[in-house]
């Protein structure tokens, strides 16, 4: 009892504080990824789901996955994905984020309106995609016929190569005012004497840009790409409730293969591999975040 | 760039007038979304479309609260209770947890960081089954506290990160000066420190709220009666029996941007510091 005292008197007594936090997450979050590991490595399907009677096939999940074409759609399809919206977000982002840096009066309130999209639940957003993209009714194919661009009206969801491209432009939507408000606070930590000095000698915009903005701007740039990069290799809801996949497994992505291999297919065990997939994938990348996040924690 | 200068009148004009442009091109799909649920569905079919309802019909959400399938009310209402439980689990956990992180130096405190890192970045997909199997064993499966108890795990992680900011930059003389007052640990934590914090613990409530109710998957798979269900798998299930009754489907999402809509008029502030203090959506 004594040394129970003594061993939390000085900065141990820290765990009073953080254990009913960390063991809710260890029993919600911890063992589900031991356990989902386990799964990886048996043979659950919906008939031995309840009974328990699972047997231990070590890596024959993985192989089989790996095998799978529609498996390796989805890691490809993954990659497009994330790719394609991180370049978008990040570009139109930055140039909102330029735009509404300049002090014109209704710049502050214009900036945080744009951040309603973000706020939204992905199910919404999706719906509302899904009604513009969609073929008869649809205002977007409505405004290209307007425009003179296409002649015949486009079925979005319903081609493979469109149906990307739309759930890709639904993600931008959601993505740019997370890239704008990180990008406006991290141009506000550039101090203005760079801009005036650089003026003194003459420096152009352009110049201004690429030689003081963007290199001062690395750290933020790093970590908006990094949590961009995390946020939409995960991406679920939005795909699952605009294409289900779909047409012809066009749209899958990691995430919503392994919904459907766990929650259609009743095949647990290849959706529990094809998530550790997704996982191992996105630990890669947060150790970088990781990293950046630890070494602010030094100072 | 160069936000000190003043500008002119006339660059005043032309930077509010594409600034009033680019919100016009970004908020549009929740325009025409209002637009639409207040269209009857021949309107909707309309060539040309019209840009506001000439007849106006209030029927799609009407509708709605008599059919007792998909009542988005009651939807709505397991939504709202889904979020409170979750957020109130989380500010409840959280808070104390981030105060620990800030200021003591306890065995296992980088371990736990971490795990509060990586657990921020895990995809749905990883957790469902075997918290789904998990569900089952408890006898929660099929109730809300089973989505509660999931999407506190969303709120938990992000909490702990954003508050552990706050709390750090309380100077630790507050703390002292208290104990001198004769505070214990536990009394000044309370009484002093959390209503400093509080700024930062309405973040932390807000952002753990607006993701139970954004959540689709944990909904979705852990609740199957539909009158139990959140308001996503209410709208999900919709758009699968309905397809193109746009005029339901998106009075349906109206209802469910309500609250968010709210949030952000009263809480505008508190969002924005809550995205810039490293702030990311789970």
């Amino acid at each position: 009892m004594k040394k129970l005292k003594e061993f939390f008197r000085y900065d141990n007594v820290g765990l009073l504080f953080i254990l009913p936090a960390f063991l809710y997450m260890l029993i919600f979050v911890g063992y589900p990824i031991i356990s989902n590991i386990g799964l990886s490595f048996q043979d659950v399907s919906v008939r031995n789901l309840a009974n328990g009677d699972r047997h231990f096939i070590g890596l024959a999940n993985y192989v089989e996955i790996f095998s799978d074409e529609f498996f390796r759609k989805s890691l490809v399809n993954t990659l497009v994905f994330t790719v394609s919206c991180l370049i978008f977000q990040f570009l139109i982002g930055f140039a909102l984020a330029l735009f509404f840096n300049k002090r014109f009066k209704i710049a502050k309130p214009v900036r945080g309106l744009l951040m309603i999209p973000w706020m939204m639940p992905m199910t919404v957003t999706a719906l509302m995609f899904k009604f513009m993209f969609s073929t008869d009714v649809g205002i977007i194919n409505y405004i290209l016929r307007c425009l003179h661009l296409i002649d015949n009206n486009i079925e979005w969801l319903t081609t493979p190569g469109t149906a990307m491209a739309a759930v890709v432009i639904a993600n931008i939507w959601i993505g740019i005012p997370f890239n704008t408000i990180l990008l406006s606070t991290g141009l506000t930590t550039i101090p203005q004497e760079l801009y005036e000095s650089a003026s003194v000698d003459g420096a152009n915009k352009w110049q201004k840009l690429f030689g003081i903005t963007l290199p001062l701007l690395r750290p933020t740039i790093e970590s908006i790409l990094v949590l961009g990069f995390i946020y939409t290799f995960k991406v679920y809801d939005l795909v699952y409730v605009m294409t289900e996949g779909g047409p012809v497994n066009s749209t899958h992505l990691l995430s919503t293969y392994s919904y459907k291999l766990s929650f259609d297919m009743f095949q647990y065990s290849k959706g529990s591999a094809v998530a550790n997939v997704l996982f191992v994938i996105l630990l890669l990348v947060g150790m970088l975040y990781i990293k950046i996040t630890m070494e602010g924690e030094k100072e | 760039m160069e936000s000190e200068k003043r500008l002119s009148k006339r660059e005043n004009i032309i930077c509010s007038v594409v600034a009033i442009i680019v919100l016009i091109l970004l908020l549009f799909p929740l325009f025409w979304t209002f637009v639409t649920s207040l269209k009857t569905e021949q309107e909707i079919f309309q060539i040309p479309p019209t840009w506001y309802p000439h007849v106006l019909n209030t029927k799609s959400y009407a509708a709605q609260i008599e059919n007792g399938d998909f009542n988005m009310f009651v939807s709505f209402f397991n939504s709202f209770v889904i979020s409170m439980g979750a957020m109130i689990i989380a500010v409840i956990l959280a808070v104390p947890a981030s105060y620990a992180i800030a200021r003591y130096k306890f065995v296992g405190r980088k371990f736990m960081l971490l795990f509060f890192l990586v657990s921020q970045m895990l995809p749905v997909s990883v957790l469902l089954t075997p918290m789904f199997i998990m569900f089952k064993g408890m006898h929660v499966y099929n109730t809300w506290i089973s989505a509660i108890f999931a999407d506190a795990t969303i709120g938990i992680p992000f909490s702990v990160l954003i508050l552990k900011n706050y709390f750090a930059s309380i100077p630790p003389a507050l703390e002292e000066a208290a104990y001198i007052d004769g505070c214990t640990r536990l009394s000044a934590f309370f009484r002093i420190l959390v209503p400093v914090a509080k700024p930062g613990v309405i973040v932390c409530a807000v952002f753990s709220f607006l993701y139970a109710w954004g959540d689709l998957a944990y909904g979705m798979t852990f609740i199957l009666d539909q009158t139990k269900r959140p308001i996503t798998a209410g709208i999900f299930n919709f758009m699968g029996q309905y397809g193109t009754k746009w005029s339901y489907l998106t009075a349906f999402a109206i209802v469910a941007i309500i609250p968010v809509v709210l949030i952000f008029i009263f809480m505008q502030k508190h969002i924005i510091s809550g995205m810039t203090n490293g702030a990311v959506k789970g």
